[in-house]
């Protein structure tokens, strides 16, 4: 029997820098590839399919602002779901903790509306980050107490954070228009924009906040027992750290950051409470996370890339009409590349002849 | 069979990683039929040297002849195909299955599995190296000797005809290392040719027909086990001075009481009674697996006592866990050294600060910069290789990342010292180190010592506890010499008398 044989061999000593920027590189070449392969099946010419998409994300001043703003709640909630990642802690529920967040931010500035800006905003952060935080708490304490599963219990709890919005805009908090929305926050309750762009000023915030953030892990005690716990459960056991706070700790923080961007998203882009806020960032936060390895910069920059995929998308639902879908899958597609291509860092296919 | 030509030649091997020269001109034949001892202190280059052998690693110069003709290992699996096998410190098995699926497993013979030849085949050579092995039997049921005849199993199946086994008897009992070394003779004398690595010097004696001393990467000595020639003499060579095997040893004055152990049962344990004070050093020596790990997570607080009573440096142990005074007072010196005594994926800096984060603590943060300063000059005074904070924990040798750990928990000046099987897989010299060390701290705290080692204990006690199936069975003094002559009988579950051990308790106690 002759033939050849593909096999499987580990790498015998660590990828180099070159090999993981070529292979993350490559991953997204194939995720964009097969996008455009679907593109094609709708009879779309991939030049111009790719060219709409370039454009709506980076082709022009506007495009760049619009993808700064989406990239703004993506940074926050990417953040949130890090710390909690650097734990081994899988919370895959940033999107509920973001809509939390946007229905405490909505609540203080409903019911505090008249109050002067200093005290309303500040008003509306903590309500944000408590309900967001207090959201992501409860998984933790189901996780430490009762062994529940956080994957499960985290992503359950998106759908209940959503249905709760709903609830809340299609009933008590409906707006005399009859819409299901709020009515518009007063203008004490809106966060202005910097200068004279559409930037709003969340955009500091979230600089702060990847500060604060990078500041945590590197300088102080909680930061390190948590970098700790992440890397050998046991250990941290063994060195006496409590193990059970941390997770609550983390998730209470990766909440709030989710939450934070709730806040903003109501306050400063949309300036009420309504259903279409949730368009998954909190999902797509995930992605980010994971991409970027957990680094508050690498977020940063994969926040602005992932953002200006979804604007290039929307501009191929408006040029071409590609359905809402498509950027989902490309989303999906790019993430899963990715992951795959994590194999040739730690493998290598080696063809040999069989006798 | 044995005629001149080596079944494997090493012509001048040299690896190096960055500047640290793990090997260096390394020339040496192994012989079919033969058993090679390789002996070296930690660091001295045998780990690199079987990987170069293994195919996990390339020389950077040399040759290596396989029947005289030159070969290049550039993969494991080509060190496989060469006829090399490796049985590893931490065994590769898959616990989940039965012994015939580990033993078949990877082998790549067509599509199918034809389990009953197989089954056949391998029973064919169980029988043929008198290795009483039921194949049926899962793995994880199994006890460290039989997984270790897995392993070997795997190997003979594999044709392998070098068999390679680091530190094979520090997972056994004496009984199995003796049945092992019957194993080896059988596979020496049926034409495979056998490397030991090992620490032991009686055992080298014993079982090698030749022996390779490394040094620094170096190969500075090979010799023949002769009639004159004594561990003490062997030990001398390996690390180029005088080694006394007796401890330098004086007596204290037993103080205050660190530990007081009462009734404590449950997780295994049965009633089990003990006392330590500071300045004395107890040990509990025992086959593994009879109730010591239960009774040091106890006392270690990772485990709470189901009965009975823990009582630490006079206060409860609840309380004195509840207090978060663990990281003053008690220092735990684990026998898994990388499982839970550090992080392997952070830096030196960050496992230094596992246990000592708090001294380093101001408010919120954590000043590195000092404890940076305090872990550079641990590095130095202890000899851990390599000398750099920011070298990641994994990627230390055992016997260093044994010191880190050391260092570390003397470095907190603990009043209560707990140590599992400390010099386990470490070399004379770094053995030595840590006795010093450990006999040292007794001047401000009291010792648990748990190991394996008679030997060890005998040397480095005051006291010594004999544990079998959950129970202290005895606890005698040092000086006790009609006791300590019946401790391998204890071991094995022939208790003494209630009254002697009673008698030799309090004697213990009191003196």
């Amino acid at each position: 029997m002759h033939g050849f044989l593909l096999r499987i061999a580990k790498r015998q000593e660590p990828s180099p820098l070159w090999r993981s920027a070529l292979v993350l590189f490559g991953a997204v070449l194939v995720a964009l590839g097969l996008s455009i392969l679907l593109l094609a099946l709708r009879g779309i010419s991939p030049l111009e399919g790719c060219r709409v998409l370039i454009m709506g994300a980076f082709g022009s001043s506007w495009a760049l602002q619009d993808c700064l703003l989406k990239a703004i709640p993506l940074f926050l909630c990417s953040l949130g779901v890090a710390i909690a990642f650097r734990l081994q802690i899988w919370n895959i529920g940033a999107e509920g903790q973001f809509a939390l967040g946007a229905i405490g931010a909505t609540w203080a500035a409903l019911a505090f509306g008249a109050q002067p800006k200093f005290i309303l905003l500040p008003l509306m952060i903590l309500a944000a980050c408590s309900a967001g935080g207090l959201w992501a708490m409860i998984p933790a304490i189901f996780r430490q107490w009762l062994g529940a599963n956080e994957i499960i219990v985290t992503l359950m709890f998106n759908y209940i954070a959503i249905l709760l919005l709903d609830f809340l805009v299609y009933g008590i908090w409906r707006d005399s228009s009859g819409f299901p929305m709020t009515p518009a926050f007063s203008k004490n309750a809106i966060l202005g924009t910097i200068g004279t762009s559409d930037i709003h000023w969340g955009l500091v915030h979230c600089a702060l906040l990847g500060l604060l953030c990078w500041l945590f892990f590197r300088s102080t005690r909680l930061g390190y027992e948590i970098k700790a716990s992440g890397d050998n459960v046991q250990a941290a056991r063994y060195a006496g750290m409590p193990y059970n706070f941390l997770v609550v700790l983390v998730m209470l923080l990766s909440g709030a950051l989710a939450g934070w961007a709730g806040f903003l998203e109501v306050s400063a882009s949309v300036h009420r409470l309504q259903p279409s806020i949730m368009v998954g960032y909190g999902f797509t936060a995930i992605v980010v996370a994971w991409l970027a390895r957990l680094n508050p910069a690498g977020i940063a920059l994969t926040s602005f890339l992932l953002a200006g995929l979804r604007a290039g998308v929307e501009n191929l639902q408006l040029d071409l009409q590609i359905p809402a879908a498509f950027g989902a899958i490309l989303e999906g597609l790019i993430l899963m590349t990715v992951l795959a291509g994590g194999f040739f860092l730690s493998y290598r296919i080696v063809v040999r002849r069989q006798t | 069979m044995q005629g001149a030509v080596p079944f494997i030649q090493l012509d001048t091997l040299c690896k190096s990683f960055g500047r640290v020269r793990a090997n260096h001109n390394i020339s040496l034949d192994i012989h079919a039929g033969k058993i090679l001892a390789l002996l070296g202190e930690n660091g001295a280059g045998k780990s690199t040297l079987m990987s170069l052998l293994a195919g996990q690693l390339q020389p950077d110069s040399g040759r290596i002849l396989l029947n005289g003709r030159q070969v290049v290992l550039s993969s494991t699996e080509k060190a496989i195909q060469c006829g090399i096998g490796m049985v590893y410190q931490h065994f590769k098995l898959v616990e989940a299955m039965s012994v015939l699926e580990n033993i078949v497993l990877g082998q790549s013979q067509g599509f199918w599995l034809k389990r009953s030849a197989l089954k056949r085949q391998v029973a064919e050579l169980a029988r043929a190296y008198g290795i009483p092995l039921a194949l049926n039997a899962r793995v994880s049921t199994l006890s460290m000797g039989e997984k270790q005849q897995v392993e070997i199993l795997k190997l003979l199946f594999r044709k392998s005809d070098l068999l390679i086994f680091d530190e094979p008897t520090s997972v056994l009992t004496p009984a199995e290392a003796t049945n092992l070394f019957a194993t080896m003779r059988e596979m020496a004398a049926q034409g495979k040719a056998i490397v030991f690595i090992s620490h032991k010097l009686e055992e080298v004696l014993r079982i090698a027909d030749h022996i390779a001393i490394l040094k620094q990467g170096e190969i500075i000595d090979q010799l023949s086990p002769a009639a004159d020639l004594v561990p003490a003499e062997l030990a001398r060579r390996m690390v180029g001075r005088p080694v006394l095997l007796q401890v330098q040893r004086e007596e204290l004055e037993p103080r205050q009481t660190v530990l007081k152990v009462q009734g404590l049962g449950g997780n295994g344990l049965e009633q089990v009674d003990l006392e330590l004070r500071q300045g004395e050093l107890l040990s509990l020596v025992g086959v593994a697996g009879n109730g010591q790990k239960a009774l040091v997570e106890n006392i270690c607080g990772l485990l709470p006592p189901r009965k009975g009573a823990v009582r630490i440096l006079g206060q409860d142990w609840a309380d004195f866990y509840a207090a978060r005074q663990t990281e003053t007072s008690l220092s735990y010196i684990p026998e898994d050294r990388q499982g839970l005594a550090t992080c392997p994926g952070l830096d030196l800096l960050d496992n230094f600060l596992l246990t000592t984060r708090h001294a380093f603590s101001k408010g919120p943060w954590l000043d590195k910069n000092t404890a940076k300063d305090k872990l550079d000059k641990l590095l130095q005074d202890f000899a851990i290789r390599p000398q750099d904070s920011s070298t990641h924990a994994w990627q230390l040798s055992g016997g260093n990342l044994q010191k880190l750990v050391l260092a570390r928990e003397f470095y907190r000046k603990p009043r209560l010292i707990v140590a599992e099987q400390p010099t386990q897989g470490l070399d004379i010299a770094a053995a030595e180190e840590v006795w010093r060390l450990l006999l040292q701290a007794r001047e401000q705290a009291g010792i648990l010592l748990v190991t394996g080692d008679l030997a060890e204990a005998l040397a480095l006690s005051d006291r010594i506890g004999v544990m079998f199936r959950g129970k202290l069975v005895a606890i005698m003094a040092r000086h006790d010499q009609k006791s300590i002559a019946r401790i391998p009988q204890m071991m094995a579950g022939l208790a003494p008398s209630e009254g002697e051990s009673q008698k030799t308790y309090n004697q213990g106690v009191e003196s």
